[in-house]
């Protein structure tokens, strides 16, 4: 734990001291804001649809995905390519430390920064809530798919990051890797295959966020998210064992 | 404080270390010699437990790499060989995360890391990060992080490369003083490097050990016999029959295209010097070069490292390297 801690530690701090996080701050919190500030003056007009602004906010309009899918591989590109590139992984990987507890740290740094990205997005409810009313319970499951949809993202880009020394491949991979995973669940309506629709459905992300925009917190998507997670920082502490057998 | 047994490493098709087997006692400073590609990093890396040998076994401060790979990782310090630090921490930052790495606690990590920068003499640049300082301060920064939690034993890859001889000078002295209070293994392709530093020497070549010893030990042993250089003007035709009846020459051969001059084969203990001198002046002629010729740690580096494999009859005798067979 105290190992997983450390690197963790260590690994955030790098996160605040690189210009590359600020800029993706940035980016987030411009699109964000727009995208939040034109669905509410598309709201206030009267002759639009009723509708509940976070609702529409939580993965209803392209930029968020555009955003997410831009952030997972910016955020965890260097997480370990760089290590190896700059040799500092023989330093790390000498130490008392397993890979598992290094890749652990690693992940949950970027998930943190990820999560530190969300936080000023907060102020969309509370300035709604300050004017009116807000159903509080399909904006906590909005932000649970942000994160659990988030999370997922980001385990694909750790493994991309472990299986190369450059950033910018592991960046390129790890976009490679994300495009299918979002956009399979999307082909659903090309199918007419019940047994295919469901599993593409199973996997619709998109779907997935507008139920929980909804209010909805389907436990098998957050199972999806959790063990599909799982599944890639193993994948990652693997491929970082693997210079051992090569 | 080191074991190792037949250790092999080989990537792919390649073997890059070949059954090698040595010891490391406790306090003993031993150095690796080798020409770039013998093998020697590999070897560090194994000790470390950054590789895995493919075969072999190996043990560092009593704890087997295979079994108890994390704790035997707590027995050593390592200083890789190029020196990899993060560019954006300070150095007392660093220190601090090496420190918790190696598991020490926030309370004893504090008293280390004032004591370590003192005994690297990194006081001055202690907040500076680490990307403004010199190669050297960066040596000096990693070698400090090295023996934070003070390890049973310490392996140093190149520790001098790519320092100007002033920063050598002082990484040198850092290392002796370290010596006198830890097991210490270290690389070096640079021959006075080891001879200065090291108490045994350990020569390898294409993975394998070719040579093992104190430099004195390796010096007498490769010397064998001494060996005179003779010219003579005008290359006296009696001159190799009466060279030869000296005392203590046990051959002479005539250097071929080299008018004149004769190598003298003397036994061990023998300096016929003065007796070819009075020699030549009984019969009137005129030395033009009297040498001894003694064979430095260099050459026997040389000689052991750029022969042919297969083509070193003897030179096993020679050094007598006590390399077992592996048990396969």
């Amino acid at each position: 734990m105290k190992g997983v801690l450390t690197v963790m530690g260590r690994e955030l701090r790098a996160f605040f001291f690189s210009p590359l996080a600020y800029i993706v701050a940035a980016l987030l919190l411009v699109v964000n804001g727009l995208v939040f500030w034109l669905i509410v003056s598309y709201l206030n007009d009267p002759r639009a649809q009723f509708g509940a602004p976070l609702e529409l906010f939580f993965g209803q309009t392209l930029y968020f995905w555009l955003v997410l899918l831009f952030v997972a591989p910016v955020l965890t590109m260097r997480l370990l390519s760089e290590e190896r590139r700059s040799g500092t992984i023989e330093v790390l990987m000498t130490a008392p430390v397993t890979e598992g507890q290094v890749v652990t740290g690693k992940y949950l740094a970027a998930l943190l920064f990820y999560c530190f990205l969300w936080l000023p997005t907060l102020a969309y409810p509370a300035l709604l809530a300050h004017y009116g009313e807000v159903d509080w319970g399909p904006v906590v499951a909005g932000y649970l798919g942000v994160l659990g949809i988030g999370a997922l993202f980001l385990s694909v880009g750790l493994l991309a990051s472990s299986l190369t020394k450059s950033q910018l491949v592991a960046a390129i991979l790890t976009f490679a890797m994300l495009i299918p995973l979002f956009t399979f669940g999307l082909l659903e309506n090309l199918f007419s295959d019940a047994p295919i629709r469901e599993v593409l459905s199973y996997l619709n992300l998109w779907q997935h966020m507008e139920e929980f925009g909804k209010g909805i917190v389907d436990t098998r998507h957050l199972v999806y998210y959790l063990s599909a997670t799982v599944l890639f920082v193993f994948l990652s502490a693997k491929a970082l064992e693997s210079r051992k057998w090569r | 404080m080191i074991d190792a047994q037949g250790l092999t490493r080989r990537y792919g098709e390649f073997t890059a270390v070949d059954g090698i087997s040595f010891t490391v006692d406790e306090g003993e400073i031993v150095g690796m010699l080798g020409p770039n590609g013998a093998g020697k990093t590999t070897t560090l890396r194994m000790i470390t437990g950054f590789l895995p040998p493919t075969d072999g076994h190996l043990t560092v401060g009593g704890r087997d790499l295979f079994s108890d790979p994390v704790a035997a990782r707590r027995e050593v310090g390592y200083l890789p060989e190029n020196v990899a630090l993060y560019t954006e921490m300070r150095v007392s930052e660093y220190l601090r995360y090496r420190a918790m790495l190696e598991g020490l606690s926030r309370a004893k990590a504090g008293p280390r890391i004032s004591e370590t920068v003192k005994s690297c003499f990194l006081e001055e640049v202690e907040h500076q990060i680490i990307g403004t300082l010199s190669k050297g301060f960066r040596q000096r920064v990693g070698l400090a992080a090295a023996i934070l939690h003070h390890p049973s034993v310490l392996v140093l890859d190149e520790p001098t490369v790519g320092l100007d001889p002033k920063q050598i000078i002082a990484i040198r002295e850092l290392i002796r003083e370290l010596g006198h209070k830890q097991t210490l293994l270290l690389s070096s392709h640079i021959l006075p490097e080891v001879e200065l530093l090291c108490d045994r020497v350990i020569i390898i070549d294409r993975g394998r050990i070719v040579a093992e010893g104190s430099p004195q030990d390796l010096q007498e042993s490769w010397v064998g016999n001494t060996i005179l250089r003779v010219e003579l003007k005008g290359a006296p035709a009696e001159a190799p029959d009466v060279l030869r009846d000296l005392p203590g020459v046990v051959a002479v051969e005539t250097l071929a295209g080299d008018p004149g001059c004769y190598r003298l084969e003397c036994t061990k203990e023998a300096d016929p010097r003065q007796a070819v001198f009075e020699a030549a002046k009984q019969r009137d002629w005129v030395v033009l070069e009297l040498v001894r010729e003694q064979a430095s740690l260099e050459d026997i580096f040389v000689r052991l490292t750029t022969q042919e494999p297969g083509a070193s009859p003897g030179l096993g005798e020679v050094f007598s390297a006590p390399q077992e067979e592996v048990p396969s």
